[in-house]
């Protein structure tokens, strides 16, 4: 790997690193309110969130070199390559799990924190951004055990959304005006995704800037599909915006 | 070394750091876009934090330092015991040894995203709207000189 390469790959699995241990601590609470069968795909998810947090916590030991006693050892190590704007999606989704965890079965808030972390982290987010990565280490050649891993990773992670569309869906066929949560969750959101505060090059790992944020509207678009929903026009205009941002979960 | 944490002086301090905004090395460290988006933030800001200790050793807890932004500057900014009015756009708590930890060097935007500062009254959403401005506020709080 170039050098070029090396610190773009380290910035975009950075973000997926702690993008994974946020999705996995902040998911618990979404339980408690939720019904017996979305219960049993909810604890399902926060195995693999756990495992995923597993596997970038042996990526960055066993292939990048870095070393520290516990998990936390490895986050702090790889923090540096997370960009001051992951605390925009990542602050807000622990902050609406704590809403939840105050109100678990105000539904309301339950729809705001699940257009945050089913949504936009999982749905566009990283759904978007792993393609990079992936496409990456195959087109090189390089770190296999990362290709298999990951995609294994986002295997689960396209179930996770799944899963979530359609309690959104649900949600919004039982009351129509749950879509107003899920507009006002994207208008907080895109408010502030536009706003870069380093710079991350994608062009050695073979993409540009302009094809990662097609992947972002490509996925958008689609999640909002499977709900059934649309944007509102205010919030078409803060989309065209937006910033590739690289996290994930 | 500096006035005692959640002092009147540590207050009269921690607003003049406010106005002044973050350090020129901590500007360095990030691009010229992400300060002009926190600078206009800044310039328009009308809100008032109150920002607490929810266990301040030998003080009835908790308390609160209370900042109101006005002009882009810090307008007020003072010491709330529990007894007196609570009255802020966003009121927010954290523990001592999370205030301690932030003042030793703790990152600032792990502190919201660990949850260690959580937000206990006021709009979630319009918050997060402003989240850089309020995590380099933060930041620049925790860089004020106090004593523990």
């Amino acid at each position: 790997m170039t050098q070029a390469e090396r610190e773009s790959f380290m910035a975009i699995a950075s973000g997926f690193h702690h993008g994974e241990r946020q999705v996995e601590v902040e998911l618990p609470v979404f339980m408690i309110g939720a019904t017996e069968e979305e219960k049993l795909h909810i604890a399902a998810q926060i195995e693999d969130e756990a495992r995923h947090t597993v596997f970038f916590d042996r990526f960055y030991r066993e292939v990048v070199g870095m070393q520290g006693d516990d998990i936390m050892d490895i986050l702090d190590a790889s923090f540096p390559w997370v960009s001051e704007t992951f605390v925009a999606p990542f602050g807000l989704l622990a902050y609406q799990a704590d809403e939840v965890r105050r109100n678990p079965f105000d539904e309301r808030a339950r729809v705001r924190y699940g257009t945050t972390y089913f949504l936009w982290i999982e749905g566009v987010l990283a759904l978007s951004v792993m393609k990079v990565t992936l496409s990456y280490a195959r087109w090189r050649g390089f770190l296999p055990a990362y290709y298999t891993g990951f995609t294994a990773t986002c295997r689960d992670e396209s179930r996770h959304v799944q899963g979530g569309m359609r309690y959104l869906q649900q949600a919004v066929s039982k009351d129509p005006t749950m879509i107003n949560e899920i507009h006002d969750t994207l208008r907080t959101i895109l408010s502030v995704s536009g706003v870069i505060s380093r710079r991350i090059y994608y062009e050695p790992l073979g993409w540009t800037d302009d094809e990662v944020r097609v992947l972002f509207f490509q996925q958008l678009r689609r999640k909002l599909n499977d709900v059934g929903i649309d944007l509102a026009p205010d919030i078409e205009d803060l989309l065209a915006r937006v910033q590739p941002q690289l996290a994930g979960g | 070394m500096g006035p005692p944490f959640f002092s009147k002086e540590w207050a009269a301090a921690v607003g003049e750091a406010l106005t002044a905004g973050p350090s020129p090395a901590a500007r360095d460290a990030k691009l010229s876009e992400y300060w002009a988006f926190f600078d206009s933030i800044k310039a328009d800001y009308p809100a008032s934090w109150a920002l607490g200790c929810r266990d301040l050793p030998g003080a009835p807890a908790p308390s609160y330092l209370f900042v109101q932004w006005c002009g882009g500057a810090v307008a007020d900014c003072r010491i709330i015991g529990p007894d007196d009015p609570l009255e802020a756009t966003y009121v927010l708590g954290m523990d001592y040894r999370d205030w301690q930890a932030l003042h030793d060097g703790y990152d600032a935007q792990r502190t919201v995203m660990y949850r260690k500062i959580l937000l206990e009254d006021g709009s979630l959403l319009e918050f997060f709207k402003t989240i850089y401005f309020f995590v380099e506020g933060l930041a620049v709080i925790g860089a004020v000189p106090t004593r523990f």
